[in-house]
């Protein structure tokens, strides 16, 4: 039987490429979209997994604007057999909770038979990792963030590292069940006829009816949390500016400063 | 009858976590009208050896949930008896440390609830309705988002260092209540192998100095020179991303948004532009000292002493004069 790994993707801006403006604000003009990295490393994770089984098949998907279609063709060249982007005006605004609420439906509606959903840890576009957690809960299985390294898998149970900066963990995970990786990397190259097959291949793209989700679930009406207020950082520091002084008469400020934090 | 806000108490080396321990006092300092409870689970051994520190978390009800199958972190049976207690407990307020576990735990926590979650929040205020407004940066650390949930309780996680700790003057012992969780359904999965704690680190995030690092510096040679600097200072070293991606520093000292909040009495910037993403983590700095080439660096207009200086030459005449 075929093992079914479903790989969650983001398509983030390329922050190592990213310009500021002189008011400190994002130059978007030219800013390229890549794979999140820990997506990148999520693929990658399960490619490994092929080493242990025989007959796998990995699902990419990913919630977004039709460019991310890119992202999902990347996938396919980095080794993803299949591409499913969900796109819909519905979906837009979405928080954690209507993220997870519409991957659950994509899954219960095109991969109901899944064994594995591997996520990236986080988005280096400054979302926080509450996505993959948040998914496991809806489709009731089980999961394991933080995970550094696959020991062992089998068609039972995948055994993992998953480490944390308080302690280390060797655990087995029963299918299915869902992994989140923090495995970090753009390094990752297609090989060439994965490349190929990219670029045959057709991305489907999937709306709020083909996944069965009611809007009352998705996009900003599926949201509890509302932003009500947004601002600018406030700095309230007496900014005390010091121009022409030498090395030598900055290190004594400096050092003076230091003696006063000091007693 | 008063409002609750429930804290969970993360467990760290079999001590409250530093973070619980911010969000506690910063509840008790501005929550008003709320009850301040805590909530903290583990094994009898762990509960044992932290109870203690726990009793001086000035919270008005502790609730300990002790059993021996909590001893391997496994952090899905901690979202359950979670989800259990809050079911029966009803707190309008719920928060949680952003820690590793925090970030697991709280985002299936809320879906098992079916409520929102406000992630990584740098701020936490009351309105006037009692609803908790939680704040966090977006857009990169551009803005700061004040978010409100539909759904009670009201759910956020917090960052490490958004608050400052300060022992509460009242020396009032909580109310501790035992409680043994149902646990007959849980399904051992993930089944834990093994678990190894890691040594303990010392928590450099609030020493009293601390000189960091960026790409100003421009060569990883003069990165160096910031380890000599914070050694005769008896301060810590620390890094911008931008440094940390050069590979001058490892990430464990980074600054900023994705990095640590830091809370010294000084922060010293070299080298360091000042890009929101990691002024965000350094506004609990008592005093903040930059010193960059470019007096229009941002950090040249948010720092306390804007010093317009080349860092390395400043930096190497700090390292003679502590040498001498
Ligand atoms: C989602 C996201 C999250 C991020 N998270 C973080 C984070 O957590 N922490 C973080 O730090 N960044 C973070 N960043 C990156 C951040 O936007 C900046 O790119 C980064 O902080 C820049 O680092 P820097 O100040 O060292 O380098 P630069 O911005 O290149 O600044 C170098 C500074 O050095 C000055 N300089 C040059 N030569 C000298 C000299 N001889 N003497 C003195 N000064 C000199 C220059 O004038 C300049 O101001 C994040 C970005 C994104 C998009």
């Amino acid at each position: 039987m075929t093992f079914n790994i479903v790989v969650c993707i983001k398509q983030v801006p390329d922050t190592a490429d990213i310009k500021w403006t002189e008011h400190n604000t994002m130059q978007r003009e030219g800013l390229d979209s890549i794979i999140n990295p820990y997506d990148n490393g999520a693929i990658h994770i399960a490619k490994a997994i092929k080493k242990f089984i025989t007959d796998v098949k990995i699902i990419a998907v990913s919630m977004g604007p039709l460019q991310a279609k890119d992202s999902l063709k990347e996938a396919i060249a980095l080794g993803c057999d299949e591409a499913y982007l969900l796109s819909d005006k519905k979906f837009s605004g979405s928080d954690t909770l209507a993220t997870a609420n519409t991957l659950s439906k994509f899954i219960e509606a095109k991969v109901p038979d899944f064994d594995l959903i591997i996520c990236g840890q986080q988005a280096i576009d400054g979302d926080t990792a509450q996505t993959p957690s948040s998914l496991a809960q809806k489709l009731n299985i089980p999961q394991a963030t933080n995970i550094t390294e696959i020991v062992d898998a089998n068609d039972i149970y995948i055994e993992l590292i998953k480490e944390t900066s308080i302690y280390k963990q060797r655990l087995q995970l029963s299918y299915p069940a869902l992994i989140a990786c923090k495995v970090n990397s753009t390094n990752f190259l297609p090989s060439i006829a994965d490349y190929i097959k990219s670029q045959k291949s057709e991305i489907e793209i999937l709306d709020a009816e083909a996944i069965n989700i009611s809007s009352e679930q998705t996009g900003l009406k599926g949201s509890p949390t509302q932003v009500k207020n947004a601002y600018r950082p406030i700095i309230e520091r007496s900014n005390e500016v010091l121009e022409n002084l030498s090395a030598n008469e900055c290190a004594d400020f400096i050092l003076d400063k230091i003696k006063k934090c000091k007693v | 009858m008063s409002n609750k806000a429930l804290i969970y108490i993360e467990l760290d080396n079999n001590k409250a976590a530093k973070v619980s321990k911010e969000i506690i006092s910063h509840a008790l300092h501005n929550f008003r009208g709320f009850n301040v409870d805590g909530i903290v689970l583990g094994d009898k051994e762990s509960i044992n050896a932290a109870l203690d520190d726990l009793r001086e978390l000035n919270v008005q009800n502790l609730f300990i949930v002790q059993n021996e199958l909590l001893n391997t972190k496994n952090t899905s049976l901690y979202a359950q008896i979670l989800a259990d207690f809050i079911f029966d407990n009803r707190p309008e307020i719920l928060l949680i440390g952003a820690t590793e576990d925090g970030r697991d735990i709280a985002p299936r926590l809320a879906s098992k609830l079916n409520i929102g979650l406000t992630a990584d929040c740098t701020d936490l205020q009351i309105d006037d309705a009692a609803n908790l407004i939680a704040t966090r940066p977006t857009y990169g650390g551009k803005l700061m988002a004040s978010i409100a949930s539909k759904t009670t309780p009201n759910f956020a996680t917090v960052r490490s260092g958004a608050f400052k700790y300060s022992a509460s003057l009242c020396k009032c012992t909580p109310n501790i209540t035992y409680i043994t969780p149902d646990i007959t359904e849980f399904i051992d999965n993930p089944k834990i192998i093994s678990i190894d704690y890691k040594q303990v680190s010392e928590d450099w995030t609030c020493s009293d100095v601390i000189v960091a690092g960026g790409l100003g510096l421009t060569t990883k040679e003069n990165f160096d020179l910031i380890y000599k600097l914070a050694e005769l200072l008896k301060a810590k070293p620390a890094a911008s991303r931008a440094a940390v991606e050069q590979g001058w520093a490892p990430q464990d000292i980074q600054v900023g948004q994705t990095g640590n909040s830091v809370s010294p009495k000084l922060y010293i910037a070299f080298g360091i532009s000042g890009a929101m993403q990691h002024t965000a983590g350094i506004t609990n700095s008592d005093k903040i000292i930059a010193v960059n080439t470019d007096k229009d660096a941002p950090i040249m207009h948010s720092a306390d002493f804007a010093i317009e200086c080349d860092a390395v030459d400043v930096i190497n005449s700090l390292i003679q004069k502590l040498s001498n």
